[in-house]
């Protein structure tokens, strides 16, 4: 079962946000790697690349499919987790710890209201998982 | 777990582009096309058979050319090669039907699971293959060829829903999804010249002959590409409950399919290093 951090920002394409002042942490979410199943290989952009909220700025692959990783939110890059290139199974282990991402500077503050908070996030992928059933 | 059809196929039409044989650079943006424009366009569903002229080895998204297949082969021999938007293993397409389906995530015949996808894809095939008398085995539990010299070869072994012929793959698969969609790509094997395509792949002849197999040897004939993909067709249709109504690549598609094809899948910069963005945006790569 997936889990879900109650101090999070998440966004409906699976990442999630933990802010500081004006500085995101960004990784995916446990129902994401969960899904993705077991992980081989990330791309991710350089430290001061500019991203924008809902566009692409990496690439995760999985045993199962390539899965673009879309920003949760704009701003630029300050930081990039680069223990995850020598252990990535690590996002699959540790998702909201040592398992995030990208450092993000952000360029506007409103853009959160975006995005969810855990319980709206909890349903949202209940609502998805639902259509397995 | 079943497929859920829809009430009507009046309801469920979906788009089947045109079954041609193209440049590797030109499929490959054709495909990164519909599965860019297929929700903001608003599009339905699209499938398409497709062959390569000349051959190609496709790539997955992360392969490394050098270290996984014979590029300076692949040249010799007038074979292009071209990194796939999907992941997965190397393929040579010479006698061979490739199919990719581009589709929204959350569809109801596909749902938000990534195998259950693989799954009812290769419904699909196996329903074409069925059609032309063999009983090909949807594997259960995938296996995997990581850490042998085959490790870059798609047919080296079969991941999960894939397809098996007498214990030996026919037909490989990969994925890539974003943005609300995904789009599948996969390889049917009409043929194979073992010497020939482990030259390109840079490994024995001998381990192509144990883990691949081919309709022309499980038929005993030869399949031309147009039938096969005439069979697949109503394969997809009678097993998905849908109709697929022939199409053409829209507007804003033909022109994102030349972008793609001038800036990203005609260059080398892409295909053989994987790089579509300036040096200095150069991503951190792992893999």
């Amino acid at each position: 079962m997936a889990g879900f951090q109650e101090d999070l920002f998440y966004s409906r394409e699976h990442t999630w946000v933990r802010v500081d002042g004006n500085v995101a942490t960004v990784g995916v979410s446990d129902y994401a790697q969960e899904k993705l199943g077991e992980l081989y290989s990330v791309e991710l952009p350089a430290s001061d690349a500019e991203v924008e909220q809902d566009e692409p700025f990496g690439v995760i692959e999985s045993s199962k499919s390539v899965a673009e990783l879309i920003s949760p939110v704009s701003g630029e890059v300050i930081s990039v987790n680069e223990d995850i290139v020598d252990d990535i199974g690590v996002i699959n282990s540790d998702p909201y710890g040592a398992g995030w991402l990208i450092m993000v500077e952000l360029r506007d503050l409103d853009e959160l209201n975006n995005l969810l908070d855990a319980e709206e996030y909890r349903d949202y992928v209940g609502e998805e998982a639902g259509i397995e059933e | 777990m079943s497929a859920k059809k829809p009430e009507s196929r009046n309801e469920s039409s979906w788009r089947l582009l045109p079954c041609q044989a193209l440049r590797a650079g030109e499929n490959m943006a054709i495909d990164e096309t519909v599965f860019r424009l297929n929700r903001t366009e608003g599009l339905p569903p699209t499938l398409r058979f497709f062959g390569w002229n000349p051959p190609a080895v496709s790539l997955g998204y992360f392969q490394k050319p050098f270290q996984e297949i014979h590029v300076d082969f692949c040249r010799r021999e007038g074979i292009d090669i071209v990194r796939r938007p999907t992941g997965g293993k190397a393929v040579l397409h010479e006698h061979e039907l490739t199919y990719s389906l581009v589709a929204a995530i959350d569809h109801p015949l596909f749902t938000a699971d990534i195998l259950e996808t693989y799954r009812v894809i290769s419904a699909c095939i196996v329903e074409a293959l069925n059609r032309l008398g063999l009983a090909p085995e949807m594997v259960s539990q995938g296996r995997s060829a990581a850490g042998t010299p085959l490790e870059g070869y798609c047919f080296a072994a079969p991941s999960k829903y894939e397809l098996l012929v007498k214990g030996r793959k026919i037909c490989g698969s990969a994925q890539v999804r974003g943005g609300g969609t995904f789009l599948q790509h996969g390889s049917l094997l009409i043929d194979i010249d073992p010497v020939r395509a482990a030259a390109a792949m840079g490994i024995e002849a001998a381990s192509i002959s144990r883990s691949t197999t081919t309709l022309r040897e499980q038929l005993g004939r030869h399949i031309e590409s147009e039938e096969l993909a005439r069979i697949l067709r109503g394969a997809f249709e009678d097993t998905l409950g849908i109709h697929l109504a022939e199409a053409v690549l829209t507007g804003p598609e033909e022109a994102l399919k030349q972008e793609l094809l001038a800036e990203k899948y005609g260059t080398d910069r892409w295909n053989l290093e994987g790089k579509s963005i300036p040096d200095e945006d150069r991503p951190l790569t792992e893999g």
